[in-house]
C-alpha cells in the first residue's frame, strides 16, 4: 500500500514553472472581458473574480471546466495548453447574460 | 407537480422495475472533481446475468451535496433484487469525495474517495472502500483511473482488504452526448490476487452526457454495457447512473 500513498501525496508536490495569469471579472452577471486572448500552446491560470452578490458557475464544455465562484470571491481555473481557436464559456447560473470566450492565438 | 418533484418518483419506479445486478452492479466511475454548493439526487442501477445463473440487479438512490470547494458528501440507500424475488433493502452508505488538486493544475488531477457502508445483513459488519482518483485529458479525450481498496470490519468472516479498479476513456463530443469505454474489476486480496476464475474484469462501451434544464438544474447521465473479460465476471452487465443537479 506504500506505493499508493506515495502516489497520492507526491504528485501534487511536483514543481512546475509558474503559469501566466489572466483575470476574468464577473460583474452584473456578465464576464469582463467577454473575449479573452491567451497564448496557444501554454497552460494558463485564469483567475475569476466574482464581484456580484450571488454565486456563479464558470462552465465550458470546450475547455472541460466547471467551477463554482462564490459571491465576492476569487477562484483559479487552469486551462490549456490549447490549440489555436475559440473556446466559448458561460455562467451556468445566469446563462442569458454571462457569456464569453477564450481565444487562443 | 413540477419537473424537480417528478424526477425522484420516476427514479424510484425505475429502481423497483429494474431487472436483476452482480458484484456491485450499481458501481460507477468516481470522478475527482467537486462542485461546490451543488445538490444532487443520484440514481444508480445495474443488472447482470451469467449463463445458467439467475439475473441479479442492484440500485441505489442518494442525496449529495458539495459542502466545500474540495469536499462532496453523499448518503445512499442501496437495494438489490435477485431474479424471481422482490426488491429488498441492502445497505446504507456514506460517500465522501475529496478534490486534492484543481482541474488542469498538474498533468494528472487527483482526488480521494472514502465510502462507509452499513449492510442490512449484520453478519457482513461494515464495509469501507477508499482510494485515489486520477484524471487527465488530451484534447477532447478524458481518461480516468481509480484504484480502490475495500475492507470489511466487524464481520462474521475474516477481515481482508480487497483491491479493485475502475477506468474510463471518454471522448467529449457534445455536452449532451459523449462516448467511450468503461472498465471495472476486482482481484480479491490487494496483495495476493485471486485465481483468474475468481477475478471479475468487465469492459464495454459507454455513453455520457449532461442536459441543462435552466435555473441551475441539470440532468447528468452515464451508462455502459459491460462484457466479461475474465471467468469470474458475469457475461453481461448493464449499468446506468442518472443525477439530477439543482
Amino acid at each position: 500500500m506504500r506505493w499508493m500513498f506515495a502516489t497520492v501525496f507526491l504528485i501534487p508536490s511536483f514543481a512546475f514553472a509558474a503559469d501566466p495569469e489572466f483575470l476574468l471579472v464577473i460583474r452584473d452577471h456578465r464576464f469582463e472581458p467577454q473575449e479573452l486572448s491567451i497564448p496557444a500552446g501554454r497552460k494558463i491560470r485564469l483567475l475569476i473574480d466574482n464581484q456580484d452578490s450571488t454565486a456563479e458557475e464558470f462552465e465550458s464544455h470546450a475547455l472541460n471546466r466547471e467551477k463554482v465562484v462564490p459571491a465576492r470571491s476569487r477562484v483559479p481555473v487552469f486551462i490549456g495548453p490549447l490549440a489555436p481557436g475559440r473556446y466559448p464559456f458561460f455562467g451556468e447560473f445566469h446563462e442569458k447574460t454571462a457569456q464569453g470566450a477564450i481565444v487562443a492565438r | 407537480m413540477n419537473r424537480s418533484s417528478v424526477l425522484p418518483v420516476v427514479l424510484l419506479v425505475c429502481l423497483v422495475l429494474a431487472g436483476p445486478l452482480n458484484a456491485a452492479p450499481s458501481d460507477y466511475v468516481f470522478l475527482p472533481s467537486v462542485s461546490y454548493g451543488e445538490r444532487e439526487l443520484d440514481f444508480k442501477m445495474g443488472t447482470a446475468r451469467d449463463a445458467g445463473e439467475p439475473r441479479q440487479s442492484a440500485g441505489s438512490l442518494g442525496f449529495g451535496y458539495g459542502a466545500t470547494q474540495r469536499w462532496f458528501t453523499e448518503i445512499y440507500s442501496k437495494y438489490e433484487r435477485l431474479q424471481g424475488e422482490g426488491l429488498r433493502f441492502d445497505a446504507s452508505e456514506w460517500e465522501n469525495k475529496f478534490q486534492l488538486t484543481e482541474a488542469g493544475e498538474y498533468p494528472v488531477d487527483l482526488g480521494f474517495i472514502v465510502e462507509l457502508e452499513r449492510p442490512q445483513d449484520r453478519s457482513e459488519g461494515y464495509e469501507m472502500r477508499f482510494g485515489p482518483l486520477f484524471q487527465t485529458e488530451f484534447g477532447r479525450l478524458q481518461l480516468n483511473l481509480n484504484l480502490l481498496v475495500e475492507r470489511h470490519f466487524q464481520a462474521a468472516g475474516p477481515a481482508v482488504s480487497e483491491f479493485g479498479y475502475q477506468w474510463q476513456a471518454k471522448y467529449r463530443w457534445q455536452p449532451r452526448l459523449e462516448y467511450g469505454l468503461q472498465g471495472f474489476g476486482e482481484v480479491a486480496k490487494w496483495n495476493h490476487w485471486g485465481s483468474a476464475d475468481t477475478q471479475t474484469h468487465r469492459v464495454g462501451p459507454a455513453v455520457f452526457g449532461k442536459v441543462a434544464m435552466g435555473d441551475r438544474q441539470a440532468i447528468r447521465y452515464n451508462a455502459a454495457w459491460l462484457f466479461a473479460v475474465s471467468e469470474g465476471a458475469p457475461a453481461h452487465t448493464f449499468r446506468i447512473q442518472v443525477e439530477y443537479e439543482f
